[in-house]
């Protein structure tokens, strides 16, 4: 099973344009499958942030033939777990259960796949409870750091908002939203069905082929997306939130394209910089020698946009400067200085030798190959990977580090006291003060929900730059 | 359900330390992890919240390493590692490339027994564990609560405080505190460790006995001697914080990890909350009443050793009065004690149950935590090989029963969240 070959993965195009692809895994009496449509939250329409994800449940709450209740039913008495959702790039339809079930399991999604109803009871239900999910979601500091990030960072693509949508952009939706985004971006030729477990693989395609093979649907062609541009200059953004004992922090600039050679060494330098828990620069200096937070991390998110490279951390609200400033100096070092050869042999040998780790169980093996399909980067990547890694170089590392760690141009997001750090932040460039008030106000719906607008007669504007809706 | 075994093998060193081995070698990894017997049940006033405390010291430096250096030479040879800390016990593992085994075993075996405990690591890694208690309690949304919750529905057992320790006593903890806790807590006499995977047993058990047979036992642990007397009156409070909604947590004494009692129980609450198809979720969550309604009953091998809390809570939707979401909850968990539910409901909760435990074996991470935390809560890896049956057996009588016996307003503790302004917040004085 390990190393993965190319060859252990199947994969068959049906005449319709579907691709159906599977793995034999025989330790347990598991089946995992995963429907993949190649749209996600990326597609969301303007003013309808969230759509993709709120039509994905959507799948779940009713088909021709079975109601939500019943649907639920079918899959928890088989002791089965599924979830349906978009994020960038993708949405999902997946299921975990026994490998007996697979018939049963694959029939469920596969209806509810070709055959939602999109109820309208359905789903003014889901509307409101995201909405609800969201208010109560502007309790955590930590998300409320993360979506202004990725806001800031990101204005004027379609990756700016929250896959899971706004408070006003959920009133927006109205009830024939979710069946058009179905009908204009789910298609077979966009959709993978991926079946890992105890399983035939034969048997898995014939199945499928049955369930499958008739859907008919071209979907509509994909808008170009659009390329974001990276900061420059420094933008500072402190949202008061003066009951807070803890500061979240957040500094972002925008990381690479998931399909970019530079993927690996990439992988590799946000490693030594911050990715690499106590390996890190950051986590090194930051907690185990300052002892200012108990977590420190960079991470970067490649899709088929360069999406966010952000650092995020918190810390007892009176260290909120130095924290900052030592990371801002940690920038400055790593991009100046450069790596040490004994860091990048290192990080080289984690990412060697824990590899085996990652694809463990079908779960992981599932999101591994996924991505690769959907990237459309070939199989033999995971063959190759431990090579490719062997393969970086000191130079790389040090290249990319002056090329996308510049403390001069960032975006800072802050969340917590103001008036304990607001005037010392000044000294770092301008500051953008955001009451908490404006972030928790539930805009009152323009109209009721779910009533009927001429096309084009209401969006809202997306606000960058302004207050989290 | 298919029969299916995990055959750990049992062996004990001359010090007492207990060993449980796998082979698995369907993956080239390995994963060890040692078990400590030692958990914030071990605690008392004054020095809660050391046993987590002690963890962050553990990785803090040796004779050998400097400090956090346990962890980068870990990962750069291919590993992940961590640690946790329940009320029960202390675990650290790493899971590792399968010819890297002798690395963890050498280097666990070296910080057990040469720590470096210093006066300027502690200082730290106290400010460290102070940060770590502000995000997951002081600023999460409800970790106040389920603080106030257990400090109010326990007066005698360890359970009442918290894992992470009151902040005051973080403040205060000292070196002695942490030299006196390792020398109780740290022996090999006091620990399970569990290797799993892709290694030969009697090669481990070797390097084991090389580096690890030469530690003296200590003298064991006392007992904890509380124990919670039956709760006889429901237990009320309110917490003001600020927040954009109305919530209850809400607990009930059950028994321990030991007890078959806790076969029917989660049971129970798998058909009240578990699931799209469960009853909270129809009734509460899926109608917008409710943000989230849950029982929530963590499955063996993370039940705890002692009586603990079967927790029951929720959050009300925007515009939704608690007191009556509350009852309408109380109301649906009457109705099981009157036996008001269907065999097919009983069925898919056990099939439920019994298909997430075999979900949770695709890892070997988890495999070895299974034996070794059983190994630790009840003395006997082998009731994991119980668990399946243990579901099975549970009958609809059985639910009803349990329901009645502990699902009682008696035995009942409920703190309410009441949602204040920052200003209001601000009068009430400091959280920590």
């Amino acid at each position: 099973m390990f190393p993965l070959q190319p060859k252990d993965i199947k994969k068959i195009r049906l005449s319709n344009g579907l691709t159906i692809m599977g793995l034999e895994y025989h330790k347990l009496p598991l089946a995992h499958i995963t429907l993949m449509i190649k749209r996600g939250a990326e597609r969301d329409p303007e003013g309808k942030e969230g759509l993709a994800d709120l039509t994905a449940e959507m799948l779940t709450l009713g088909t021709e033939h079975r109601d939500s209740q019943r649907l639920a039913l079918e899959m928890e008495k088989l002791g089965a777990r599924y979830s349906a959702s978009s994020g960038w790039d993708a949405s999902f339809l997946e299921a975990l259960g026994l490998s007996e079930d697979f018939k049963a399991l694959t029939e469920l999604l596969g209806d509810m796949l070709l055959r939602p109803i999109f109820a309208q009871h359905e789903m003014k239900q889901s509307q409101q409870r995201r909405i609800s999910r969201l208010i109560q979601q502007r309790d955590q500091a930590e998300v409320i750091a993360d979506e202004m990030i990725v806001q800031y960072l990101l204005t004027g693509t379609p990756y700016a908002h929250p896959t899971y949508g706004t408070i006003s952009s959920l009133q927006e939706m109205r009830e024939e939203d979710p069946k058009s985004f179905y009908l204009r971006h789910y298609c077979p030729k966009d959709t993978v069905v991926l079946a890992i477990g105890d399983l035939n693989f034969e048997e898995v395609r014939e199945h499928i082929k049955g369930l499958l093979g008739e859907w008919k649907s071209e979907g509509a062609s994909n808008d170009p997306l659009p390329t974001p541009v990276r900061p420059h200059g420094r933008r500072i953004i402190v949202v008061n939130r003066p009951d807070l004992t803890q500061s979240q922090i957040r500094l972002g600039s925008l990381g690479i394209e998931r399909r970019d050679d530079r993927y690996i060494p990439f992988k590799v330098m946000n490693y030594i910089f911050g990715g690499g828990g106590f390996s890190s620069r950051l986590m090194q200096r930051v907690r185990a020698e300052k002892g200012y937070t108990y977590g420190i991390t960079s991470s970067f998110k490649a899709s088929h946009i360069a999406g966010p490279f952000v650092i995020s951390t918190f810390t007892p609200t009176a260290n909120t400067i130095s924290v900052i400033e030592e990371i801002l100096k940690l920038m400055e070092e790593f991009a100046n200085g450069g790596i040490k050869t004994q860091e990048l042999e290192e990080a080289k040998n984690y990412f060697i030798g824990s590899f085996p780790l990652k694809l463990e169980t079908p779960g992981q093996m599932a999101r591994e190959i996924l991505e690769l399909e959907l990237y459309d980067i070939p199989f033999d990547y995971l063959s190759r990977y431990q090579e490719a890694v062997k393969g970086v170089t000191l130079e790389e590392i040090n290249n990319l580090a002056r090329s996308y760690l510049h403390p001069e141009d960032l975006i800072i997001v802050v969340v917590g006291r103001a008036e304990d750090f607001l005037e010392p932040l000044r000294n770092w460039g301008e500051v953008e003060l955001i009451e908490y008030s404006e972030v928790t106000r539930v805009p009152p719906p323009s109209t009721p929900p779910n009533t009927h607008l001429p096309p084009g007669g209401h969006t809202v504007s997306p606000s960058p730059g302004g207050v989290l809706e | 359900m298919q029969e299916i075994r995990l055959d750990f093998q049992r062996d004990r060193l001359a010090n007492g330390l207990k060993i449980l081995t796998l082979e698995d070698h369907s993956h080239p990894i390995v994963s060890y992890q040692v078990h400590f017997a030692t958990g914030s049940r071990n605690e008392r006033p004054g020095i809660t919240g050391i046993s987590h405390l002690f963890e962050h010291m553990m990785f803090r430096g040796s004779k050998e390493l400097g400090p956090e250096e346990f962890a980068r030479i870990i990962q750069a040879n291919g590993g992940t590692l961590n640690a946790f800390t329940t009320v029960d016990n202390t675990t650290y593992f790493e899971n590792l490339p399968a010819d890297k085994l002798e690395l963890a075993i050498r280097l666990e075996a070296e910080r057990l027994e040469n720590l470096r405990l210093t006066q300027e690591n502690l200082d730290t890694e106290r400010e460290v564990v102070r940060s770590e208690r502000k995000l997951r309690v002081v600023n999460s949304p409800f970790g106040l609560l389920i603080e106030q919750l257990f400090a109010i529905a326990f007066d005698q057992h360890p359970y009442q405080w918290p894992v992470i320790g009151w902040d005051h006593d973080l403040r205060r903890l000292t070196l002695d505190d942490c030299l006196e806790y390792y020398r109780r807590g740290y022996a090999p006499n006091n620990a399970v460790v569990v290797v799993i995977g892709d290694f030969r047993t009697e090669e481990a058990l070797t390097l084991i006995e090389k580096y690890y047979g030469h530690l003296k036992p200590q003298a064991p642990i006392d007992a904890v001697p509380a124990q919670e007397k039956p709760q006889r009156g429901e237990r009320r409070s309110i917490y003001k914080k600020v927040s954009q909604l109305e919530a209850f947590f809400a607990g009930f004494h059950v028994p321990g990890i030991r007890d078959p009692e806790i076969f029917p129980l989660l049971v129970l609450s798998h058909i009240l909350s578990q699931g799209r198809s469960s009853r909270f979720y129809l009734r509460f969550v899926k109608t917008g009443k409710a943000v989230e309604a849950k029982v929530e009953a963590e499955p063996p091998p993370f039940w705890p050793m002692d009586p603990g809390l079967l927790q029951v809570y929720a959050i009300a939707a925007p515009g939704v009065k608690i007191g009556e979401l509350e009852k309408e909850i109380w109301d649906a968990i009457d109705e099981i004690k009157e036996g008001e539910f269907e065999e097919a409901e009983l069925a898919k909760a056990k099939r439920g149950l019994e298909a997430s435990f075999v979900m949770g074996l695709q890892s070997i991470f988890f495999k070895g935590l299974a034996g070794g935390l059983y190994e630790i809560k009840a003395g006997d890896w082998g009731m994991v090989n119980k668990l399946l049956k243990g579901y099975e057996g549970v009958t609809k009588e059985d639910v009803q029963r349990v329901a009645q016996k502990y699902l009682s307003e008696d035995n009942r503790t409920v703190v309410t969240l009441k949602p204040i302004s920052p200003q209001e917040n601000e009068l009430l004085g400091p959280m920590e």
